[in-house]
C-alpha cells in the first residue's frame, strides 16, 4: 500500500511551522513552550506511526523545469529514524522544560530545536537528493544555533563554528556526491533525475554507469566524508566532544541520537546502491577505527558528558563499520543499533543533566555514591549503562554480536587481513565495557565526606529518561517486540537480499559468543586497572600532531592569516584597485571561456565605409588625448569627444535608439563631471614607473579581450538574422503592438530584464543616500 | 547660462515626454526620456542652484541650513523613484489579474478619436512610465546629494 503524502507532507511541515509561531507560543505560554514542542512533536509521531507497514514513494511537483520535486520515499528504514526522531524529540521537549529554567533566550531555543526535527524528519523521508541535501544543510545549520546557545561564552562561539566548519564542509562533499548521482542517472535511467528511489530500484545499472565513468570510487569518497564528517567518524570526530558545550537536552537529542546518525541514516539508505568491496574496505576501516578511537578516548575522559561524546563517536563507528560489512548481518547490526544506542544514550545524557543539575559538578573523580539521593536516576543509569557495555540480556549486546557475527563472518570467508576487523572491534568493546563501568561508578560507593548536598531530581526531569530507560528494558527482555514492529522492515530497506532478523540470547558457543566473552571479561578486569590505564591513554594521546583538534586550528589561523595577508592587496580602499582587480579578473575569464570554447579565430577583413572610418578616428585621437590632457577639464572634454564620436558612429550604423541614449547619457555624465570636478586635486603627483606599466599592460590585456570578444560574437553585416532577431522583428507589431523593435524588446519581450535594470537604478540611488548619511553621522567604520 | 536653461529647459522637457509616449513606434522611450529629462535638472542645477525649484518656480521658502536630505526636493526625487518601481511592478501583477504571466503586455487601437483618427493604447506604457520615473528620480537623488557635497 502507498503511503499518505498528505499525512507524510504535514508531519514534515509541523515542526517548521511551529517553530515560526514559537515566538508567540513563547509570549502566551512563557516557560510552558516546552510542552507545546512535546505535543507537536507527538503529533508528528502519531502521524508518522500511522504509516508504519508502508513502502513506497509519494511526490508533489516543485520545480518541474530541473525536475525537482518534493518527493518523499517511506520504508521501514526511513520510518525508524523518523520515529526516533520524533519520538525521542517530544521527551527531550519535555525535560527542557523544567532544565532549562529561567534561561534568557528559550524562544530561540525552542524555535531551532523545533525547526531542527522538522529537518530531521525531512531528511529521513526525502527522496529527491535536492531536498535531501536541504535538509540536511538545515540540520546542520540548527546544530550551529544549538551549540552557540550561550552567545556570550567563546568556548560556545568556538564550539558551534567548529561544528558549522566541519559538518557544513562535509555537506558540500554531499552535494558533489549527489551531483556525481545525478549525472550517472542520465545513462542508468534514461533520464537525469534526482529520484533517490528511482536510483536505487535499479542499483545495478547505476552502479555500472558509476563504474563506466570512473565516477564510482569518487562518489563513495564524498559521500564517506559527508557521512563522516555528519556522524563524527575518525579523523572528522573532533567537533563532537566540543559541541557538549550545548544544553544538556540539546546533547541528547542532536549530538546523540538524531543529527550525528544522519550521516549513518544516509549509508544505510545507500548501501543497497552502493554495495560493492570498495564499500566495505571504506566503512568497515572508518568505522572501526572510530569505534576504537572514540572508546579509548572516552577511557580516559574526566567530565561525564565528555565521557558520553566519546562513547557516542565509538558508537556511531559500530554502526558505520555494520553497514560497511557486506553480509546480512552489518545491516541487521546497524538497524537494530540505530534503535537501541538512540534509546540509551540519549537516556544516559539526560541522566548526565540531571546529575550536573543537582549535585552541581560533572566531572566524574568527584562523583560517588549517587544512589542515595538519586536513586530513579542510578536505576535509569544501571539499566542503560549496562546496554550502553554491552552486557548480556542488555540491548546493547544484542546488536554487538551481530557485529561480531559480521565481522567474523567477513574475516571467516575472506581470511588474511580481514582479521583486523574483529579484532579490532573486540579491543574496541573491551574499552567500551570500561567506560561504561567508570560512568556507572559515579552511582556507585559512598557520598565523598565534603561533597555538596545533592537535592532530589524533580519528576520532570526523571519522566523522560525513564521512558527510554523503559524502552531499552523492553527492547532488552524481548527485542522480538522491536523487530516485528519496525526493525525487520528497516533491516529489509539496508540489506541486499532476503535478511532474517534474529536476536535473543545465546544458546550454543558460537565464535561472536567467545568474542564478547572476551571483551566483557577483559573489560572488567580491565576497569580494576582504570587509574594506570587512563594516565597511559592520557601520556600517549597528549600530543599535538595526534589531536585532530590541533589540526583544525592550525588549518583555520593559517586561512586567516593567509586572507588577512591577501586581502589588502585586493580591496585596499582605493578605488583604482578595485577597477584594475575586476577588470583584469573578467577579462581573463573570458579568455578562458573563449580558450574553452571557441576553436579558430573567425577571417578578419571587413570593409569599412570611409565615414565610420573618419568617426573613428577621431574617437582614436580623442582616446590618445585624454591621457595627455594637461588639466582635468580638458580631460572631461575630451573624453566627452570620444563619447560623441561613439554616438556617432551608432547612428551611422543605423542605430537610432542607442545613439540617442548615448548622446543623452554623455551629457549628463559631462555635466555631472563637470559638477564634481572642483573636488578632484589638480596634480597627483608623479606616478612611479612600474605602476604606469602595469596600468598600460591592463589597459592592453582588457582592451585585447574586447577585441577578441567583439570579433568572436559579432556577425556579418550582411549574415542572416538569427532565429531570436527574426522572431523579434516580425512579431513586434502583431505581439508588442509597436513599430519600434528595441522599446518592444524592453517593455514586452524582455520586460523582466528591464524591471531588473529600474531596480539595480533605484537600488543605486538608495546607496547613495545610505554612503553620504552614514558619513554625515561620523559612521565611518 | 541662464538664458539658455531659460530656453532650452522647456524644449528638452517637451522632446522628453514626447521620447517617452511615442517611444513603442518610434525612437525613444522610458529609459531615454529619463535621462533627457534628469538632464534638463542638471542643466537648472548648473544655472540656478538646488533650491531654484522651490523658492523660483513654486515659491515656497526654503528653510536655510537643513541638510540635503531634509530638502523637500530631494524627498520628491526619492518619491518618484519609488512610486516608478511600484508602478513598473504593479503594472507586471496586473497581467496576473488577467491570468496571463507576469509582465505580459498587450494592447488597444483607438479609432475615430478627433486629431489623431486612431490611437494605440498599449499597456507597455505604463510600465514604461514606471521606468522614466525610476530613472528621472533616481538619477536626480544622486546628482542632487552628490551635486550638494
Amino acid at each position: 500500500m502507498a503511503p499518505d503524502l498528505s499525512v507524510i507532507t504535514v508531519a514534515v511541515a509541523l515542526p517548521f511551522v511551529a517553530a515560526a509561531a514559537t515566538p508567540l507560543l513563547h509570549r502566551a505560554l512563557g516557560e510552558r513552550t516546552g510542552f507545546a514542542g512535546a505535543v507537536v512533536a507527538l503529533a508528528s509521531f502519531g502521524l508518522l506511526l500511522t504509516q508504519v507497514g508502508e513502502r513506497g514513494a509519494v511526490s508533489f511537483v516543485w520545480v518541474p523545469s530541473l525536475d525537482v520535486a518534493a518527493r518523499f520515499y517511506v520504508d521501514g528504514w526511513a520510518l525508524l529514524f523518523a520515529l526516533l526522531a520524533s519520538g525521542i524529540g517530544a521527551l527531550v521537549f519535555a525535560y527542557s522544560r523544567s532544565y532549562m529554567h529561567g534561561d534568557e533566550h528559550l524562544a530561540r531555543y525552542y524555535a531551532t530545536l523545533l525547526a531542527f526535527m522538522g529537518s530531521i524528519l525531512g531528511v529521513a523521508l526525502a527522496a529527491d537528493l535536492v531536498l535531501v541535501f536541504l535538509f540536511w544543510e538545515l540540520t546542520s545549520v540548527a546544530s550551529f544555533v544549538l551549540i552557540g546557545h550561550h552567545t556570550d561564552s567563546d568556548a560556545s562561539r568556538y564550539s558551534a563554528r567548529m561544528a558549522m566548519v566541519v559538518t557544513v564542509g562535509g555537506g558540500l562533499c554531499l552535494l558533489a556526491g549527489l551531483l556525481v548521482l545525478a549525472v550517472a542517472a542520465d545513462p542508468a535511467l534514461g533520464e537525469r533525475t534526482f529520484d533517490l528511489s528511482a536510483m536505487i530500484a535499479s542499483a545495478d545499472a547505476m552502479e555500472a554507469a558509476l563504474r563506466e565513468r570512473g565516477l564510482f570510487v569518487p562518489a563513495l569518497a564524498l559521500f564517506g566524508v559527508a557521512a563522516g564528517a555528519k556522524s563524527a567518524q575518525v579523523p572528522l570526530h573532533f567537533w563532537l566532544p566540543n559541541a557538549m558545550v550545548a544544553p544538556t537536552p540539546v546533547s541528547a537529542f542532536l549530538h546523540s541520537a538524531t543529527m550525528v546518525k544522519v550521516g549513518i541514516y544516509f549509508v544505510g539508505r545507500l548501501r543497497p546502491l552502493l554495495l560493492s568491496p570498495e564499500w566495505t574496505y571504506l566503512f568497515a576501516t572508518v568505522g572501526l577505527l572510530t569505534m576504537t578511537v572514540g572508546a579509548v578516548l572516552a577511557v580516559a575522559a574526566t567530565d561525564v558528558k565528555q565521557l558520553l561524546a566519546y562513547s557516542t563517536a565509538s558508537h556511531l563507528g559500530l554502526m558505520v563499520a555494520a553497514f560497511g560489512f557486506e553480509n546480512a548481518y552489518g545491516a541487521e547490526a546497524g538497524s537494530f543499533h540505530l534503535l537501541s544506542h538512540a534509546a540509551f544514550k540519549a537516556a544516559l545524557f539526560l541522566v548526565a543533566g540531571i546529575v550536573a543539575h543537582e549535585a552541581g559538578t560533572r566531572h566524574i573523580d568527584s562523583l560517588s555514591g549517587l544512589w542515595r539521593d538519586l536513586p530513579v536516576t542510578a536505576a535509569i543509569a544501571g539499566v542503560t549503562a549496562l546496554s550502553m557495555a554491552g552486557i548480556p540480556p542488555f540491548s546493547g549486546f544484542y546488536s554487538k554480536e551481530l557485529l561480531f557475527e559480521a565481522a567474523y563472518e567477513l574475516a571467516h570467508y575472506d581470511g588474511g587481513l580481514t582479521w583486523v576487523f574483529p579484532v579490532t572491534a573486540v579491543i574496541a568493546s573491551v574499552f567500551t565495557v570500561v567506560y561504561s563501568l567508570r560512568f556507572l561508578s559515579i552511582f556507585l560507593g559512598d557520598r565523598p565526606a565534603d561533597a555538596d548536598p545533592v537535592h532530589r531530581a524533580p519528576a520532570l526531569l526523571v519522566a523522560p529518561p525513564a521512558v527510554l530507560a523503559l524502552v531499552t528494558a523492553v527492547v532488552s527482555v524481548s527485542p522480538g517486540v522491536a523487530v516485528d514492529a519496525i526493525v525487520q522492515s528497516a533491516v529489509d530497506a539496508t540489506a541486499v537480499g532476503d535478511a532474517e532478523l534474529h536476536v535473543g540470547l545465546p544458546d550454543h558457543v558460537s565464535p561472536p559468543v567467545v568474542m564478547s566473552a572476551i571483551s566483557i571479561g577483559v573489560g572488567a578486569a580491565a576497569y580494576g586497572v582504570g587509574d594506570r590505564l587512563r594516565a597511559g591513554i592520557g601520556a600517549a594521546t597528549d600530543r599535538d600532531p595526534l589531536g585532530a583538534n590541533w589540526w583544525y586550528d592550525r588549518l583555520l589561523n593559517g586561512a586567516e592569516a593567509a586572507s588577512a595577508r591577501v586581502s589588502p592587496l585586493i580591496h585596499d580602499g582605493s578605488l583604482r584597485t578595485y577597477v584594475s582587480w575586476s577588470v583584469t579578473a573578467a577579462a581573463a575569464l573570458a579568455l578562458l571561456g573563449y580558450a574553452a570554447t571557441v576553436a579558430g579565430l573567425p577571417p578578419v577583413g571587413r570593409t569599412v565605409p570611409p565615414t565610420m572610418a573618419l568617426v573613428l578616428a577621431v574617437a582614436g585621437v580623442a582616446a590618445v588625448s585624454v591621457m595627455v590632457a594637461p588639466s582635468h577639464v580638458a580631460e572631461v572634454l575630451t573624453l566627452s569627444i570620444l563619447g560623441f564620436m561613439v554616438a556617432i558612429f551608432y547612428i551611422l550604423a543605423s542605430a537610432p535608439d542607442l545613439a540617442l541614449t548615448q548622446l543623452v547619457v554623455e551629457t549628463l555624465v559631462l555635466l555631472i563631471f563637470l559638477l564634481v570636478i572642483e573636488q578632484l586635486p589638480a596634480f597627483y603627483g608623479d606616478i612611479p614607473r612600474g605602476v604606469l606599466a602595469r596600468d598600460a599592460a591592463v589597459s592592453l590585456f582588457v582592451g585585447v579581450t574586447v577585441f577578441l570578444t567583439v570579433l568572436l560574437a559579432g556577425r556579418e553585416a550582411t549574415a542572416e538574422p538569427t532565429a531570436v532577431a527574426r522572431y523579434y522583428a516580425t512579431e513586434a507589431v502583431p505581439q508588442g503592438g509597436g513599430t519600434n523593435v528595441v522599446n518592444v524588446i524592453l517593455v514586452d519581450f524582455r520586460g523582466f530584464d528591464t524591471l531588473g535594470e529600474i531596480v539595480v537604478i533605484a537600488v543605486a540611488a538608495i546607496s547613495v543616500l545610505v554612503l553620504i548619511i552614514m558619513r554625515n553621522r561620523g559612521e565611518t567604520q | 547660462m541662464k538664458t539658455t536653461a531659460r530656453i532650452v529647459v522647456p524644449i528638452v522637457f517637451v522632446v522628453a515626454i514626447s521620447l517617452l509616449l511615442q517611444g513603442h513606434n518610434l525612437p525613444g522611450g522610458g529609459f531615454i526620456g529619463g535621462v533627457l529629462t534628469t538632464g534638463a535638472f542638471a542643466l537648472i542645477y548648473v544655472a540656478h542652484g538646488l533650491d531654484y525649484l522651490e523658492v523660483g518656480v513654486l515659491g515656497r521658502d526654503v528653510e536655510p541650513g537643513a541638510g540635503v536630505f531634509e530638502h523637500r526636493t530631494v524627498t520628491a526625487y526619492e518619491r518618484a523613484f519609488i512610486l516608478g518601481l511600484a508602478i513598473a511592478i504593479g503594472s507586471g501583477f496586473a497581467a496576473l489579474l488577467f491570468g496571463e504571466p507576469f509582465l505580459s503586455q498587450t494592447y488597444e487601437i483607438v479609432h475615430d478619436v478627433p486629431i489623431y483618427h486612431e490611437i494605440e493604447l498599449a499597456t507597455a506604457l505604463v510600465f514604461d512610465v514606471g521606468v522614466y520615473l525610476v530613472v528621472v528620480g533616481g538619477l536626480l537623488t544622486i546628482l542632487s546629494v552628490v551635486g550638494a557635497e
